[in-house]
């Protein structure tokens, strides 16, 4: 990394000098350290912040197009943790797994540290000056071939498309190609005609009824943490909430917070919804889409006589515009403009989007040699286009290709000249997410590497030319955006606070985008096509369209649905499977007319018998240590498809599958898929919640009070609160009685509510990032345990994920995934997603087993592990009945290792109040127990008592579902005391006298009909 | 020696051998109390405390309100040095053989620039030391009234700075156990208590691991 | 010991035997001289000793190199997969203390219940027990996280100013095994002052014969020390009688004190125990048949004594059998669902073939005890002993594994396969216990001679061909090696 210069530079080697001590310290948990250390203090100090006291930005996240607001909270200059922004329109406070991780790409040890430029055939270490006066002269000397250049950005929100498409038309080249490869187009296209905006606010509470056809707005179809806040909280009506239809060849997360799932062929939508808009013959639609024509008929009539009621399309075949318009139809019809769909208050965030159709034109137009010059900027076509259209061929025409990706992806490998961006947390911009609303994005850091932001990089081209040099009125893109801020530099400073300001500036210039100029060719239709199964290729989840594979968090976090991590799948359905001897792990190749792709099976009852399903994401060639060789491309056989919106096509071919004689275990966490009735994702139906509340008796075995405060009247923590103990008597119990405690009468508690729980797993991440989690799957991390078997031949195990294969996953809070029903395989089955993290017994088993008092019971009802003291008999472990404990297999935490988790910079991430855990010893949720101490902290110094809902842990922070909520039990003004006296409280195996800390509130599903 | 005394050597031998691994145990044998570094400039703080009265707090300026106490930035010294060097615009400090000092001409030689600013930063050595799986928080001991000098002894005068306490888990939890007496605060600061601090009751802390330990 | 040892009575000249029951005359054994020529013999070391030795050393070294990686690398060489976090080690351990206990029980138990038959196989018992209690309290050393903290769990008074948890059973363990430890090591040495002062009589070697003075503590063998020696070792064998039951119901504690299902249970304390002393025994056999083979020791360690071990390990089968059948009762009485789909899945799940390993070894296989002949017969006795050893070991694999495989939570269940460092140290733990057992039997008598000296009658005035013995009724009797006659 290069040294930078000033107090910035020194404040760094300091971060690295600490930091190198919490890693090294890792190695001698529990002895004294006697190595020296130095200590460097600032050179002048900043006036803004405190040493060892944490500064916040507020700041926008870029992760995808939504334009999430973010607070950064920096401590010493370091950017450790990033929420949402309570105050932010888009998200209220939450953040999802994407946006967490995105600290990882800030600190990504795989970024370009410097500009490079192609010399003799390879990337070599350049100047910014060098960098930056290339391409004015390549661009000075373009000429009449400016015409043809071609600029592809990822396509964001805010003043930067304006900035830019003034910039190219300086030089007299066409508007840039906004991609943004997981947009839904053909509904954005079609909103746009239908209610004259891209995407209108949807009011999920509103609704009585949601019908869902392939629309993943818990996943990426639109601006999923503002979707999934108003689907929770209509789902958090509970009796009255809306019930969801989702309909769809595959049931994806969305599809498993459904109240029943209509399984159609791909292909056959567009006869389904006019058949449900009572436009179309329903016999005729049930049997296209091989679907039961009752159930359709039902649910026809359902939507005729539930007003209002929501329906949404987000098929990705080709005919997706026009099903898309169907569906807009029926809404119109319907009357849900307005009530559940409101395009007055429409999200902006996707306005003026390009269709991937612009990037296959541009492609194309590089392939017949015609584009001089061509620049990237956070788009990697290589990758995020189907193999099928050649995307390097095409490249390798160009004379000159301009990268500015900060990561080393597939297409800045190709090019000639690499002038990475900044992060995001390192730079200017603005974004419009609601209209009506500009929020800011400020570098919340200074520069990790010596990179540059690229609007700069563009204003220093013009500058260093006389003659172009007042093209652009500012020194810099900050000034740039300060002089177009309504009130300029003061209100810009003002809004910099919040983090947003009213008002529109930053979309005052910029034209809205047209539909895509040249229309695409119409794709082959999918009947009648070669192959007995259809191919659904649908974008991850947690990876996107594989722009943030590079991030081990992400890597690690299992696929919500399938639990799989550090390894691409190929999901088939049981029945599909046992007919074809599949089991799974074993691989299978999917051929298309496009191509071929292999991976291990995995049998999901999720998808058609004659559907087979792929994420994409995964398979890069490139783009750093974590994303490489990681599994495969799913549009490696995928032809070059686009709806009449020029979205392209992602189910749209049918396939020929072959088991082949290879077998690779599934990288899963899951162990068993059934709770065999053990009772620990629960569940009641609307009506039951609307009938009379019958008494439960396995409801907190052996307490008839029905009182609950969780543990507090258990033996251990009454014990451990000096309850029991009698002060005269020489027994004080496991504490002493009379000994001093502020917290003597408190009980840390978590309450979670499974109707509103989607399954997302934000909080993993959001857990991850606040604990100093190891990450453990990467491909060097594991050795392997058969000497002449498995690996490298010198003890490592190569395998992507070797160690979670062996369960060693550090995920203190896991997101459990348990079917009820469907064993037959059919599409009739129940999900019930269960946050599982320590329960934090009151009457903890784990406790007494512990010889040494690693794990014990807190005077705050907290089960607190000491990991200094661990000596790491995994005793613990053995009695917990959650099994949320985790253990340091091998020394994650020690920088010298290969399997050191937090690779420079990886640790300047690392949250300075937890402890970096070392080899052998047990580690697990500790409710987040230093923001508890911090809370304590800063109420003492503040004297005042700890207020109510003060504060809460990082996964009820980050929960897009408000699904968790934390606090104290014992108090009834915080909002969990209340939670916990809910009638469908219940805590997971009660029957062991656990007294646990966690309350569960069951699921509430609403069955066709009413009852089930 | 007769062989009765010669058969009662070896469990003699035995008793001694388990004394010696007792009292070393008991007594904290791996602590680094007394580690007195060589520092880069040797700072002295009786000059600064003692004569020119300067608060712990003018330099450790977060200890009351953070858990690190934060040390002086390089800008620090130099704010006064440079003043006290560069001649005219020296204030009325009392003779303070500043242009003498060596330490002081290595502060300005080696760690600012031709103008007195900020050049590099001084590499102290690391004196008091507590693992990472430890969290002392100064601002709740300063705010609760716990004296500097309690546990980093009477630093005001040292001429070169040594670790005083043991930093050991017992010297901690017995304080956290038994209470900081308010007396004693004022001892440490050279002071004298009067009847009514005696009669204060000592300040107790609560002693469950998690207090400091996560 | 020194009890009916004498011939009562000048007058009463007819010799009688010195103990209680008959089965333990050794009639090919003369007189005095023939016992310390045969045993002492036993001692010069022979190429095939060195052999074993080399052996047991170089599987030592390989399991000591293996640990060594296993403490860099961390625990994750092992082949734990959680939930399963105990494994191999702690299998081991707790078969490595069941092995120690019928030593004890030989030696102390039997010696106060005047058992006759453990004269002559007690000191390799107790040999046994002492080196299989070293290697088992290894293995919660390298179980654990950090071995270099192990220490911790001893309560010594420290600058931290906290003790071990002391409700928890590793604590109990620690002290348990200590304790055993020590009482054990103490009872086997006070055993041999005697027979180390006959070795340093008949030493040649100055060295020699220095250490052995000093480890024979000046005996002289004075009717004084005799009744001091009688007194302290009768005192021993009561004090470790104790440890024999509440060592291993100790050890049951680490599991049924957890919530386990499969582990929770109060049969454990005294299913481990007879348990124990039943693995205990097949490893007596393992060990003394061959010595007595290879030793030429026939006429001391008889068939008589074999089979009475027999019928002993019969006894505790059956006891062990009978535990195994209760738990699959009690599982299905207590209509607790954990505890039924764990039984269940003990026998028909994933690991069915290591529970019928245990129960065939354990209790079908040693039913053929019921035969005397079988009984009578050193060679099956060596090749059951081998089963109960692989049966016990599979015993201890059932109950930790499939427990922790499959418990409360269907989400976490797991698989486990050892990895190549559990087998190494296994193995090496064999190393290490047969190379001390192998140095003991070349440096030390095998068999306790001054016991062996009680019940050979002592030199007679009589007129009996001194190859002959006197049987019960005190009638002359010819002399019939290792023939079922030798009982009557």
């Amino acid at each position: 990394m290069t040294e930078p210069s000033g107090s910035a530079g020194v404040k760094r080697r300091d971060f690295l000098k600490v930091l190198g001590a919490a890693g090294a310290v890792t190695t001698t948990v529990g002895c004294f350290q006697e190595d020296v250390e130095k200590l460097i203090p600032y050179l002048v100090s900043p006036d803004d912040t405190v040493p060892g006291v944490s500064t916040y930005f507020a700041t926008t996240c870029r992760e995808c197009a939504a334009g999430c607001g973010l607070i950064a909270e920096t401590r010493d200059g370091r950017a450790i943790k990033l929420e949402g922004n309570p105050a932010h329109p888009v998200n209220h406070g939450a953040l999802c797994a994407r946006g967490q991780a995105s600290l990882q790409g800030l600190y990504n040890p795989d970024r370009y540290r410097h500009p490079m430029a192609r010399k003799n055939g390879k990337l070599e270490r350049i100047t910014w000056d060098e960098g930056i006066r290339t391409l004015r002269e390549r661009i000075a000397g373009l000429g009449a071939g400016a015409a043809n250049a071609v600029f592809v950005s990822q396509h964001e929100t805010g003043s930067f498309a304006a900035f830019l498409d003034q910039w190219l038309a300086g030089y007299g080249m066409p508007a840039h190609v906004a991609y943004d490869g997981e947009a839904p187009h053909a509904v954005m296209q079609a909103n746009r005609q239908s209610y004259g905006s891209a995407w209108p606010a949807l009011d999920f509470s509103a609704a009585k009824l949601i019908v869902a056809i392939g629309a993943d707005f818990i996943e990426l179809w639109g601006a999923s943490v503002t979707q999934q806040l108003s689907f929770a909280d209509a789902r958090a009506k509970l009796a009255d909430a809306p019930r969801f239809v989702y309909i769809g060849p595959r049931r994806s997360l969305t599809g498993l917070n459904a109240d029943e799932w209509i399984a159609c062929k791909p292909g056959s939508e567009l006869a389904i919804v006019n058949a449900l808009a009572g436009k179309g013959d329903v016999a005729a639609a049930a049997t296209a889409g091989g679907v039961d024509q009752a159930v359709l008929q039902r649910l026809a009539g359902e939507i005729a006589a539930t007003k209002p009621s929501l329906v949404l399309s987000g098929v990705t075949t080709a005919n997706a515009l026009d099903v898309a318009l169907a569906v807009n139809a029926l809404n119109v019809a319907a009357g849900n403009v307005g009530v559940t769909i409101k395009p007055a208050e429409a999200l902006t965030a996707f306005d003026r989007v390009g269709s991937p159709n612009d990037l296959r034109d541009a492609v194309q137009r590089m392939a017949s040699g015609a584009v001089p010059i061509a620049m990237f900027r956070g788009v990697n076509p290589v990758y995020v286009l189907p193999k099928s259209l050649r995307v390097a061929e095409a490249l390798a025409k160009v004379p000159f290709k301009v990268s500015f990706s900060p990561f080393p992806d597939e297409t800045t490998e190709l090019c000639d000249l690499v002038l990475p961006d900044d992060h995001f947390l390192e730079s200017w911009g603005d974004a419009e997410s609601v209209r009506g609303s500009v929020s800011l994005q400020q570098p919340a850091m200074d520069r990790v590497f010596d990179t540059r932001a690229t609007a700069d990089v563009l204003i220093g081209v013009t500058k260093g030319d006389p003659a172009t040099a007042n093209r652009i009125p500012a020194a810099d893109y900050r000034s740039w955006l300060i002089g177009r801020f309504p009130g300029g530099a003061q209100a810009f400073g003002a809004a910099l606070a919040r983090g947003m300001a009213p008002g529109s500036a930053a979309q005052s210039t910029g034209t809205p985008r047209t539909v895509a100029a040249a229309q695409p060719p119409a794709p082959a239709p999918l009947e009648g096509q070669q192959g007995d199964f259809y191919f659904v290729v649908y974008p991850s989840p947690v990876l996107g369209d594989g722009r943030a594979t590079n991030k081990p968090w992400l890597q690690e976090l299992p696929d919500p649905v399938t639990k799989i991590a550090w390894q691409s799948w190929i999901e088939i359905h049981p029945t599909t499977a046992a007919r074809l001897g599949i089991e799974n792990g074993d691989h299978i190749t999917v051929t298309t007319a496009a191509g071929t792709v292999t991976a291990p099976a995995y049998v999901y009852i999720g998808v058609r018998q004659d559907v087979v399903a792929m994420a994409t994401g995964r398979g890069h060639t490139g783009y750093g240590r974590y994303a490489q060789n990681v599994g495969v491309n799913p549009l490696d056989a995928l032809p070059v498809a686009h709806d009449a919106s020029g979205g392209l096509a992602l189910a749209t071919v049918k396939a020929r599958i072959a088991k082949t004689a290879d077998h690779s275990p599934i990288v899963s966490t899951e162990g068993s898929a059934r709770q065999h009735a053990r009772g620990i994702g629960r569940a009641v139906t609307a009506a039951e919640l609307n009938g009379p509340e019958e008494e439960e008796v396995e409801h907190f075995a052996g307490d008839n009070k029905h009182d609950f405060l969780p543990g507090l009247r258990s033996p251990v923590a009454n014990d451990a609160q000096g309850v029991l103990g009698n002060p005269k008597s020489k027994d004080k119990g496991m504490y002493d009685p009379e000994h001093w405690s502020g917290m003597a009468k408190r009980r840390w508690a978590m309450a979670i509510d499974l109707a509103r729980c989607t399954g997302c797993s934000a909080c993993v991440t959001a857990c991850y990032a606040e604990n100093n989690i190891p990450t453990v799957g990467a491909p060097w991390q594991g050795r392997s345990l058969r000497p002449f078997h498995s690996g490298d031949g010198n003890g490592w195990d190569t395998r992507p994920g070797a160690n979670i294969l062996k369960g060693r996953e550090m995920q203190w809070i896991r997101i459990e995934r348990y079917y009820e029903g469907g064993e037959d395989g059919s599409s009739d089955f129940d999900t019930r997603f269960v946050p599982m993290m320590c329960q934090h017994c009151g009457n903890a088993p784990c406790e007494p087993v512990c010889p040494v008092y690693a794990t014990y019971h807190s005077p705050d009802g907290l089960n607190v592990q000491v990991y200094n003291r661990c000596v790491g008999t995994r005793y613990c472990s053995n009695g917990c009945p959650y099994k949320v404990r985790y253990f340091n297999w091998h020394g994650y935490g020690e920088p010298a290792r290969r399997q050191y988790a937090f690779p420079e910079p990886l640790n300047w991430q690392l949250n300075p109040d937890v402890t970096v855990r070392g080899k052998g010893v047990m580690e697990k949720c500790s409710f987040c127990v230093q923001r508890i101490r911090e809370a304590e902290h800063r109420a003492k110094l503040e004297g005042r008592p700890l207020a109510a809902d003060e504060f809460t842990t990082a996964c009820a922070q980050a929960c897009p579902s408000r699904a968790i909520t934390f606090g104290d039990a014992a108090d009834e003004n915080w909002s969990v005391a209340r939670l916990a006296e809910d009638r469908r409280a219940y805590h997971v195996f009660e029957e062991l006298n656990t007294f646990t800390a966690v309350v569960y509130l069951k699921k509430v599903n609403h069955p066709a009909g009413g009852a089930r | 020696m007769t062989s009765r005394r010669k058969w009662a050597l070896v469990p003699g031998f035995v008793a001694l051998a388990g004394a010696v691994a007792f009292l070393s145990a008991y007594s904290g044998a791996s602590s680094s109390q007394n580690f007195t570094p060589e520092q880069p400039i040797n700072f002295p703080h009786p000059t600064h405390v003692q004569k020119l009265g300067m608060n712990c707090l003018y330099c450790h300026y977060a200890a009351n309100k953070s858990p690190d106490p934060g040390l002086p930035a390089v800008g620090t010294c130099l704010g006064c040095h440079n003043q006290i060097e560069v001649g005219p615009n020296r204030p009325k400090i009392d003779s303070i053989p500043a242009r003498q000092s060596a330490e002081i001409k290595k502060l300005l030689d080696n760690y600012a620039d031709a103008s007195g600013k900020p050049k590099k930063a001084i590499p102290w050595v690391r004196i008091h030391k507590l693992p990472e799986y430890v969290h002392f928080p100064h601002m709740r001991h300063v705010n609760a009234g716990v004296a500097c000098q309690s546990c980093h002894g009477q630093v005001q005068r040292m001429q070169r700075v040594y670790q005083f306490s043991s930093l050991n888990m017992g010297w901690c939890v017995n304080c956290h156990v038994n209470g900081y007496k308010p007396a004693d605060a004022v001892r440490n600061t050279e002071g004298y208590p009067t009847a009514a601090d005696e009669a204060l009751p000592p300040k107790k802390a609560r002693y469950d691991c998690s207090a400091c330990h996560y | 010991m020194a009890t009916v040892a004498r011939p009562r009575g000048a007058t009463d000249l007819s010799p009688r035997p010195n103990v209680a029951s008959a089965n333990q005359q050794l009639p090919g054994v003369a007189d005095y001289e023939q016992v310390d020529r045969d045993i002492g013999g036993s001692l010069t070391p022979t190429a095939g000793w060195f052999g074993a030795l080399a052996v047991a050393v170089a599987l030592f070294l390989w399991g000591a190199g293996t640990w060594t990686y296993q403490i860099y690398w961390g625990l994750g060489n092992a082949g734990y997969n959680p939930p399963v976090m105990w494994g191999v080690y702690i299998i081991s351990f707790v078969f490595w203390v069941g092995i120690g206990h019928a030593g004890t029980l030989i030696s102390a138990i039997l010696y106060l219940f005047r058992a006759g038959f453990r004269t002559t196989i007690y000191r390799c018992a107790e040999a046994m027990t002492v080196f299989a209690v070293m290697t088992a309290g290894l293995f919660p050393i390298i179980h654990i996280g950090r071995p270099w903290k192990f220490f911790w769990l001893i309560p010594y008074p420290n600058w931290r100013l906290i003790w071990p948890n002391f409700k928890s059973p590793l604590v109990w363990d620690v002290f348990a095994i200590s304790t055993y430890l020590t009482v054990s090591a103490t009872f086997l040495y006070v055993g041999l002052v005697p027979d180390i002062a006959v070795l340093r009589d008949r030493a040649t070697n100055p060295v020699r014969k220095r250490i052995l003075a000093i480890m024979s503590l000046g005996w002289r063998n004075s009717e004084k020390e005799w009744r001091h020696f009688a007194r302290m070792y009768l005192f021993l064998a009561a004090f470790s009688t104790p440890l024999v039951l509440s060592v291993h119901s100790v050890v049951s504690f680490d599991f049924a004190m957890a919530i386990n299902p499969g582990w929770h249970t109060t049969i454990f304390p005294p299913y481990f125990v007879a348990g124990a002393i039943f693995s205990g025994i097949g490893m007596v056999f393992t060990i003394i048949i061959p010595i007595r083979k290879f030793f030429r020791l026939q006429h001391y360690v008889t068939i008589n004594h074999l089979d009475a071990a027999a019928k002993l390990c019969l006894f505790t089968s059956m006891v062990v059998g009978c535990a195994y059948l209760v738990e699959f009762w009690v599982a299905w009485y207590s209509a607790n669902q954990f505890e039924q789909k764990y039984f269940w899945n003990r026998v028909f799940g994933e690991w069915w073939w290591a529970a019928w390993i245990m129960l065939t070894c354990n209790m079908v296989f040693p039913l053929s005890l019921f035969s005397q002949r079988l009984r009578r017969n050193p060679a099956w006795l060596f090749i059951l002993s081998i089963f109960i050893n692989l049966g016990m070991w599979f015993e201890r694999f059932v109950i930790i594994v499939p427990t922790l495989s499959h418990e409360f939570e269907p989400w976490q269940w797991a698989h486990y396969v050892p990895s190549w460092v559990d087998i190494s140290i296994l193995v090496g733990s064999f190393g290490w216990f047969f190379m001390w057992f192998l140095l003991f039997i070349k440096q030390l008598p095998v068999i306790a001679i001054a016991e062996v000296k009680e019940i050979v009658p002592p030199k007679l005035r009589s007129p009996h061909p001194h190859e002959d013995a006197i049987d019960v009724t005190g009638q002359h009797q010819a002399y019939e090696p290792d023939t079922p006659g030798e009982f009557a």
